[in-house]
This record gives C-alpha cells, structure tokens and sequence, in this order.
C-alpha cells in the first residue's frame, strides 16, 4: 500500500526492460511531475538514462540514433498524436512506450500505424498515473477542481482515470463508499465501479480481505485547510508552498544562490524524513542539535595536523559535505519560518483559530477576532481566515456579526478577492443546508479531549484542532461508520473492520490530514490507510479552489453591508 | 553439508562418544586425553569455529547488540513491509501485430519500386526519346485523358501546368508535385550499401563476386528480390561518366519517393554506430566489475571486522586494490567520453545534445565512483586486526562461560536422554579417517583444476601418505583460487585444510597408541 514504493517499482521496470545502453527519457508535462517526485536525477543516471526530454517540447531536438528512448507519458489524445509524430520521423534508435493509463484500443492502431521503421519494441501500460508526495498520500495536481458546485468535466476523467491507476498500481478492488449528501462523490463513485466492471480483467486479484474506498467531500469540512499549521511538513506548505516537494525560496532576503531553490524529499533527506511530522518546537530542538553537530564536525575538520586527520577528513568528506548541504537547507527553511511566525504574529492568531475552530464563547473570540483584525501585523489573509472560520461557526447564530467583521476587513482595505472570501466559504460549505453543525459535534468532543489533555498537561493551544477526517476513519476502522451517511454502493454491506483503506478527498486535502492519516497508521498496525486529494490544499490554493466552486451558482449569503456608506465608498 | 551420512555432533575422535555441548566435550577431553595437548588445541580451534557459525545464527541474543540499535534510526515513514510490483498490462503484441500486416504491405510496394528501378537503371538510353519509350516499356503510364485534375494538388492542367508521370509507378501529376530521384541515388538504392567504395577501386566488377556480396549485405537483399547485373552497373556508370546528360533524375511521385526514402533511412540506422558507444560499452563492463568486486570485498571486510580468520588481510587489501585500478579505468574511461564532443555556442542542436549526453555520463561515472569506490572502508591494519580477533576470543569466551553455566543447569535433566544417544553412538563405530577423508572428497566439490599443467604434478607423487597428499593438493588449490580472486573458495578449501591437519593427527595418535 506504499503510493512511492508502487511508482518506484514502476519506473525501475521501465529502465530495466530495455536493458543496458544508453536511454533517453520521454515525458510530457505530468509524468515528469511524477518521476522528479519519487527519484532524484543521479538515481535516475544510476539507471543509465542520462537524457530527459519532453514530448511537447515546442523545439525539439535532432535526437541522437544510438539512444533507447524510454516514452512515459498519459494516453491523452494530444500525446498520441505527438508520439505518432515522433515515430514518423524517430529521432532516437528504439523506443520502449510506456502509458500511465488504460489506453483504448484504436490508439495503439493508430501509433502501429505510423510505426513504419520499426522502432517501438515495447508498448506497455504502467499505472504510474498519480503524484506520490508520502508512501501513504497521493495527489492528482488539479488545483481547483469544480466549477459551480459540479465537477469540471476534464479534472473528473483525469480523477476517475487517477484513482484507477492508484487500484491497479496497488492491486486493489475495492468496495465503493461515498459520502451521501455530495452529488460530486456520487457521480465520482459510480464512475468508478463502471471502470471497475468494464476492466473487470484487470481487477482480478488474490485479496485477502475487502479494501475500502471512500469518497470525501472538501465541502463537508472546509474548516481544515483554513487553519495555520505547527508541524514540519504541513508548515513549510501553509507558509512557503511545497509544488512537487520543491519550496521557492527567492524571496528570502539574502538567500545564496543554490539555496533560492530547495528540495523537500523524505526520500532523499533524511533529516526531513525523520522530522516531517514534528510540531515547530520539536523542529527547533533538532535544527539545534543537528547545528551542534555539524559545528562538532566542522571543527574538528578545520584542524587537520596529522596524516592520521587527513584520511578521516578525505574519508568523510562526501559524508560531510552532505550533511552541510542538509544542514544549510534545513537552517534556513526554519529561519525563515520562524521569521515569518514573529513577523506576522502568527501565534496569536493560530491561537484564536483553534478557538473558533474547537469552541463556542461568541463574545470573547468577536473581540479577539476585532483586535487582530486592527494589528498591523497580522496579514491580510491571517484577518481574512479568522472572519471566514468566524463566519463558518456562527452563521446560524442570528446575533452573529458578520457583516460588521466584513466592513472591518474592508476599511483594513484587505483585497476584495480575500473579502469577498467571508461569504464565498458559507455558500462553499453550505452550512444552512447541513443537517449536523461542525462545530457543535467537534464541541462534545473536544471539551472531554480538553479535559483528558489537560490533566496529562501535555495540551498543546495550536493543535487542538483534530479534522474531521480522523473521525471518519476511526469510525470506519472500528467498522461503525453511519451507513446512510457514507453509503456502499450496491447492496453489498460489509460489517467486518476493514484493513486496506483508500481515502480519497475531492476538492484536495491538506498535510494535516495527511498527518492525521500517519497517526492512525501507527495506532492501528492491523490497517493500512493511504490518503488521496485533487490536490493538497494551503490557505491560498483553497481559496482558489472555494472561488472557482461557487461560480455561477447564485450566491445565498451576500454581504449585507451594501447598506453600509463605507462600503459604497470603496467601490 | 557434507556430515550427513557421518557422526554428527559433538563427538570425542578418539573414543567416540558423544557430548551434547562443546563444553562437556573439552572437559572430556581435559580429563582423559590429557597426554594430547595438540589434538586438544585443534579441537579447540574448530569448536571456536563451530561456535562462530552457532553464535551467528543465534543472532547474539544474549547479549547487548550495540550495532544494530544504533541503526534503528526513527524513520518517520510507514513501512508495510514487502510490496510488489503493480499491474501491468502488455499490448506489444497488438501492436506488433499491426504494424507488421501493414508493414508487409509497403515492403512489398517497397521491392515492386526497387525492382522498377533496377530495370530502369539497366540499358537507361542516352536519347531522351529512347529514354522515354525504355521508361514506358518498363512501367506503363496512366492514360493522359483520364485525368482531368493533379491528383496531390487538384489543380487542372494547362498549356502551363504540363502533365508528367511518375517513372516508378505511372501515376500523373503536375510539376510542381513532382519529386526527383538523382540516378546516383537510385542506383545506390538498388545495391547493397558497401558496394560503392568497392566500386571506385574496381569499376568493373565481375558479376559472380557482386552476387556474392549481395548475399552477404543482409538488409541491402533482404527487400531486394533480384540482384542488378553487371550490365546494369556498366550502364549507370556510363551515365554518370557523361556529364553531359540533360537529365540525371528520374521523376517521382511523392509516394513512391517517400516509401523509397523511409527504406533509405532505415538501411542507415543499422550502420550508424558512434565512437561512443565502444567507450560506454568498455566502461558498462568495468562498472560490472567494480561491483563483482565490491562484493566480494565488502564480504571480506565485514567477516576480518568480525575477527573471524576465514579470510585474510593481504587478500582484501589485494581486492581493495584491484577495486581502486578498476575505479581509475573508469574514470579515464568517462573523461575521454566527456571530450568526445566540443561545442560552442555556434554549435548544432543535435552536436549540442550529443555533448550532453556525454557530460552526463561522465557525472554518472563520477557519482557512481563517489558513491561506491571512494566509500569502500579501508582494510583495518594488522594491529587493528588483532585487537579486533582478540575482542572477538574474549566475547566468544564469555559466550562459552556463559552457555557452561547453562548447561549445568540443564544437565540434571538431560542426563537421562544422553544416556541412551551414547548407547546409540556406541554401537556405530566409525573410524575418524574415513570420517575426515569423505569431508574433503564431498567438499572439494565444484572446484577442480581449471585447465592448468600443475594438476597433475600432485597425482603423480602417489607414494606420498594420501593424507599429506591430499593436504598439498588442497594447498595448491587454495593458490590457485586465490589467483582467480575466489575467496570463498579459499575461506572453504582452508577450513578443509584444517579438518584433514586435525583429522591427520589423530589418525597419527590413534596409530602410535
């Protein structure tokens, strides 16, 4: 069930079956999103495939005849077409192709076709066809995946083809369950199982027990990617953005050359490996010691007096040079975390969004909300999230005052794309429509975890927020999940506790859940759970994607304060 | 192994029985051989060996392994254990199926053209007139009043827009669609790619030895159903001596140029081999050495830092050289291979590529150096050897202290049981010579002269004790594994060794008693 190990597997399968030589490597857009994420390049030299090349590259190159040419590309129709180009006029000596994805029929006739020097070797299917970011969470990189409240028809083939290859790289048939009041899941779920019946040849594995796959709404939780992050991973994405486990960092100030660009991989860094899921603290801690360390090191080479020193130093060298590169990378990324937590106050203000995210004291937090909101060091998206999380809370509270945070964030002069958010994120989520509140579910909860928490003295304030998601699983674990609210599809009900889980959350994930996902891992050794998103989603990537989900639809909650002068004033 | 069908455990060579731990057994020993010290001293020997292998395989459970919990690093990962490979799915088949139904067809349209042409070429008048009528006799032309229209660009024609014809399949078309074939090139298609050098030399070739040449151009003949004449040849010749010819092409369709194109480039691509690829093959091979032997040496350096003596120093410092000479190969190798190519900024896309790709293998090359050559530990020093096997006495000894104080225990209950193995064992005797011989005869197994003279010197000197002979063969063998960097072999044949000294002994003890 390991997502990376699935896609490694592959790619090696793929340099081996051409055996030894020279290779090229063919890709287009996505797939080479999904290779750069499981390997680094000198692995991929270490296969002997010294060149990359994309196939819709809009020059491309002569092509070198003694090269093997690896192609590993989607079956869309825009790469047929260009690798029936490319075998019209080969460039390179043979050609190994590679498809990420169920290909129909006429479009290996057509590539047949134009195969007319007898280069292809191998045509093969490999269902590599999904972002591997841990060995349990996967992504699919559409960054916004719904368009008034409905799927946006490319993204759904390109989810329903994505979780297929997830099945079939994993060599799971699973039972479907979805979630009910999402038509986005039911339409996702029916896609699905009609795939699994018209690929019924595919899907005949020796499974000892049943997997689940669940499909989730962003919608039913909008709560999780509002919310400032603590620990390593979901962090640096809140604060930095991870794409494709790289993090820009040209915008620090003073930021040397080789630093501006810096590689986040669990596989290829251990001290990211064995860090990612510790809070700030913790981080701190380590960056310190790993700093003593390196210090240790480094001193003791700066003294090489003997010959005795000098073969250890050269021993050690590449060991030390690594270790520098990790450390450098490691020191600033936590610097410039730390700077940005000081700068922007941002303590405080994860402090009162778990507030309004795990309590109900409407007075007190309007209060706090309207002193942040008036510090200038708070960042506009920082006001915005806490009214959107206020707005969330409260809107069924009839003395709730939205409309007059509203008018706050206006005369802060926050942008009207963040403003505008307040009222996009009640008709995102729906909340009148909702028959259970959020809120007040996770209340119960919390107060009896608080209490718990409490008397262990180990409560931490900025994370006591717990998704909903963990919920969820737990219940499904313990194989109590609500089976109208998360119905099978079909008739078939299964009431044995599950072991392979496959959740999938539509409108993205977040590296909170994906922390959350790892946590119920390690409690629950029987099961193995992997966790899956359109996307996974920080505070601005879901405002993109709440914008473009309530296009078109008409809009319930409109900001009152039209009445408002200052408002007419602005506009 | 090889004991099987012999006594097996821990039995006393000289009264035969048997003692269930290699402790009660030297105690035996100590109490009623005394007067042995030597046998006493190899027995000691093979029990440290045996006890190496048991302690191994115990994996040291009852003692504090600091190693390997300082290897247990926290991986924050999930690890679910072995995984396969996911599904696949295959279409080669369909593909190739596809393609060959279709590829027949063009070959076959293919060879029809080669065919054509070949005829073309042979007795091509001078004359224009004489060459148009040769043309029409060979391929027929389309009828001039049935087409109205171009058939590639479907414009009419006119007084401007003349007609013309393929000479190769008869179609009709304009003049701006039509395509030229030079006579050179059709007369290189028609033979077999090395036959134009061979041709500047000899210009007139002799039919039987061209034939001949043809058979043996594979793919020049392989689409070529007839093979071109002499005459042919002659007359080609001639065309190209006469400069003077107004027309030294033939015009084509598109069609049939393209088919006869597509044949030309995939005739080239099975004789274009670059000098890199001799390099890169020689440095794929030492690469494969280099890891041969970082095998075997990596084995070696683990089992002298164990303080085992299965291997010996001077042997992995042999490898640990090796292994450096093979990494300085590969690094000239990959230098070579990064200056190949020079380019500047002027340069060709394609040498550009090319220079690339050579760059690339030459940091594959250095990384792979880094990575593995550079990293392999050093051989510890002599001193460092024997601190280390000393280390290694003073754990076993305590293992032993450790398991005698076990076996007290335990002995009260397994009197009984013992009692009657010894009876058992009692009334099988066996000598410990044929015991000792079988192990070497089963063991030497697999390993025989590889082919060299000295063998057979051994043999001859059969008036020596079989005993001593065998031991000097096994000292020969053990030279000659060495030399072919078999050290396992060695490991094994100089336990054997030191089976048949013990065994020799005894046989010597039993004889003077």
């Amino acid at each position: 069930m390991n997502v990376i190990n699935a896609i490694k597997y592959y790619v090696t399968k793929m340099t081996e079956e051409s055996g030894p030589g020279m290779k090229v490597l063919l890709m287009d857009k996505q797939t080479t999103s999904i290779i750069s994420l499981v390997f680094s390049q000198s692995e991929i030299l270490m296969k002997e495939v010294y060149l990359f090349d994309r196939i819709d590259a809009a020059v491309r190159n002569e092509g070198l005849k003694h090269l093997k040419c690896i192609v590993f590309v989607r079956p869309t129709e825009e790469n047929i077409r260009l690798l029936s180009d490319e075998l019209r006029y080969p460039k390179y000596g043979v050609y190994y192709i590679y498809f990420s994805n169920i290909i129909p029929k006429t479009d290996i006739k057509l590539l047949a076709e134009n195969d007319e020097q007898e280069v292809v070797r191998e045509v093969h299917e490999f269902y590599a066809d999904y972002l591997a970011i841990n060995s349990h969470l996967f992504s699919f990189g559409i960054s916004t995946c719904s368009k008034g409240l409905n799927w946006e028809k490319p993204y759904f083939e390109r989810t329903v083809q994505g979780i297929i290859a997830v099945l079939l790289s994993l060599k799971k048939c699973p039972l479907i369950r979805f979630q009910n009041n999402s038509d986005m899941c039911k339409h996702l779920a029916e896609k699905i199982r009609y795939v699994l019946n018209q690929e019924s040849n595919s899907f005949k594995f020796r499974q000892e027990s049943q997997p689940i796959l669940l499909i989730l709404d962003r919608r039913d939780d909008p709560v999780t990617p509002l919310l400032n992050q603590w620990t390593y991973q979901a962090m640096v994405h809140e604060l930095l953005t991870i794409n494709n486990n790289r993090v820009d960092l040209s915008n620090v100030k003073g930021i040397t050359k080789e630093l501006k660009e810096v590689v986040l991989s669990a596989q290829h860094d251990e001290f990211y490996a064995n860090n990612l899921y510790l809070n700030f603290g913790e981080i701190g801690q380590v960056i310190k010691s790993l700093m003593d360390e390196f210090q240790k090191k480094a001193k003791k080479h700066q003294k090489v007096e003997s010959i005795a020193d000098m073969k250890a130093f050269v021993e050690t060298y590449p060991l030390f040079k690594k270790m520098s590169g990790t450390v450098a990378k490691h020191v600033t990324v936590v610097g410039e975390l730390s700077t940005l937590v000081a700068n922007y106050n941002l303590l405080e203000v994860s402090e009162l969004e778990q507030e309004l995210s795990c309590q109900s004291e409407h007075s007190t937090q309007l209060q706090k909300i309207k002193k942040l909101i008036n510090d200038s060091r708070v960042r506009d998206i920082d006001a915005t999230r806490l009214v959107m999380l206020y707005a969330l809370h409260y809107a069924k509270q009839t003395s709730n005052d939205i409309a007059g945070l509203y008018s706050m964030l206006k005369k802060r002069n926050v942008p009207e794309k963040y403003t505008k958010l307040v009222y996009s994120i009640l008709d995102y989520s729906g909340v009148s429509t909702k028959q259970i509140n959020l809120f007040d579910r996770e209340a119960v909860a919390k107060i009896t975890k608080k209490l718990f928490k409490g008397l262990n003295g180990v409560d931490n304030i900025y994370t006591q927020h717990t998704p909903l998601l963990t919920e969820i699983i737990e219940d499904l674990i313990k194989g109590k999940l609500n089976s109208q609210s998360f119905p099978y599809l079909g008739n078939t009900v299964i009431t044995r506790k599950p072991q392979d889980i496959i959740v999938f959350m539509i409108g993205g994930t977040t590296y909170e859940e994906s922390l959350a996902i790892y946590n119920l891992n390690k409690q629950n050794p029987g099961t193995k759970i992997i966790l899956g998103g359109t996307t996974v989603h920080n505070f601005d990537s879901f405002c993109e994607e709440i914008e473009a989900t309530v296009v078109g639809t008409i809009a319930r909650y409109k900001p009152r304060s039209v009445r408002d002068r200052s408002d007419f004033d602005h506009n | 192994m090889a004991h099987v069908e012999v006594m097996e455990g821990f039995i006393c060579p000289i009264c035969m029985t048997d003692f269930k731990t290699p402790t009660l057994l030297t105690k035996h020993f100590e109490e009623f051989h005394k007067d042995d010290p030597e046998i006493l001293k190899s027995l000691k020997d093979l029990f440290g060996k045996a006890k190496k292998k048991i302690l191994k395989q115990d994996g040291m459970l009852d003692y504090p392994n600091e190693i390997s919990s300082n290897n247990q690093k926290t991986k924050q990962e999930i690890d679910w254990g072995p995984q396969e490979i996911g599904e696949m799915r295959s279409h080669t088949k369909y593909f190739k199926d596809i393609r060959n139904t279709r590829l027949e067809r063009y070959s076959m349209e293919t060879n029809k053209l080669i065919i054509r042409l070949d005829k073309l070429l042979n007795n091509l008048p001078n004359d224009l007139v004489e060459r148009k009528a040769h043309e029409r006799a060979i391929v027929p032309w389309v009828d001039d009043k049935d087409v109205r229209l171009c058939p590639t660009c479907a414009k009419s024609f006119n007084l401007t827009r003349r007609k013309h014809h393929c000479r190769l399949c008869g179609v009709m078309m304009c003049h701006d669609c039509s395509m030229f074939l030079s006579l050179v090139e059709a007369r290189k298609m028609t033979s077999p790619a090395s036959v134009q050098d061979d041709l500047a030399l000899s210009p007139i070739t002799e039919s039987t030895r061209f034939t001949d040449r043809l058979v043996q151009a594979g793919i020049g003949l392989s689409k070529l159903a007839r093979s071109p004449s002499s005459s042919s040849l002659n007359s080609v010749l001639l065309l190209i001596s006469d400069s003077s010819n107004n027309e030294q092409h033939f015009r084509v369709c598109q069609y049939c140029k393209n088919l006869l194109d597509a044949r030309e480039r995939l005739k080239a691509r099975h004789f274009e081999k670059p000098v890199v690829y001799q390099f890169y093959d020689k440095m794929h091979t030492q690469i494969q050495e280099a890891n041969h032997f970082i095998e075997i040496y990596y084995k070696m350096w683990n089992s002298l830092n164990e303080g085992e003596s299965t291997y010996n120093l001077r042997d992995a410092q042999m490898v640990r050289g090796k292994i450096a000479k093979i990494g300085d190969n590969i690094d000239i190798i990959s230098k070579r291979i990064a200056t190949l190519v020079n380019i500047d900024d002027d340069s060709a896309v394609s040498l550009k590529q090319e220079y690339r790709l050579n760059q690339m293998v030459r940091t594959t090359a250095m990384i792979y150096l880094k990575n593995e050559l550079l990293r392999t530990p050093p051989v510890p020093t002599t001193e460092e050897y024997e601190a280390i096997k000393k280390e290694r006495q003073e754990r076993i000894k305590a293992r032993i202290a450790y398991e005698r104080q076990l076996e007290e225990e335990q002995m009260e209950k397994q009197k009984e049981s013992q009692r009657e193995y010894q009876k058992v064992y009692d009334h099988s005797p066996k000598s410990p010579t044929s015991t000792s011989n079988q192990v070497v005869l089963d063991q030497s197994q697999g390993w025989g002269t590889s082919g060299r003279p000295g063998g057979n010197i051994m043999i001859s000197s059969t008036s020596m004790d079989p005993f001593i002979e065998q031991m000097s063969n096994l000292r020969f063998y053990i030279k000659q594994a060495r030399e072919e960097c078999k050290f396992d072999e060695v490991a094994a044949l100089e336990k054997n060794l030191k089976e048949l000294q013990s065994a020799y002994f005894a046989m010597k003890q039993s004889d003077n008693s």
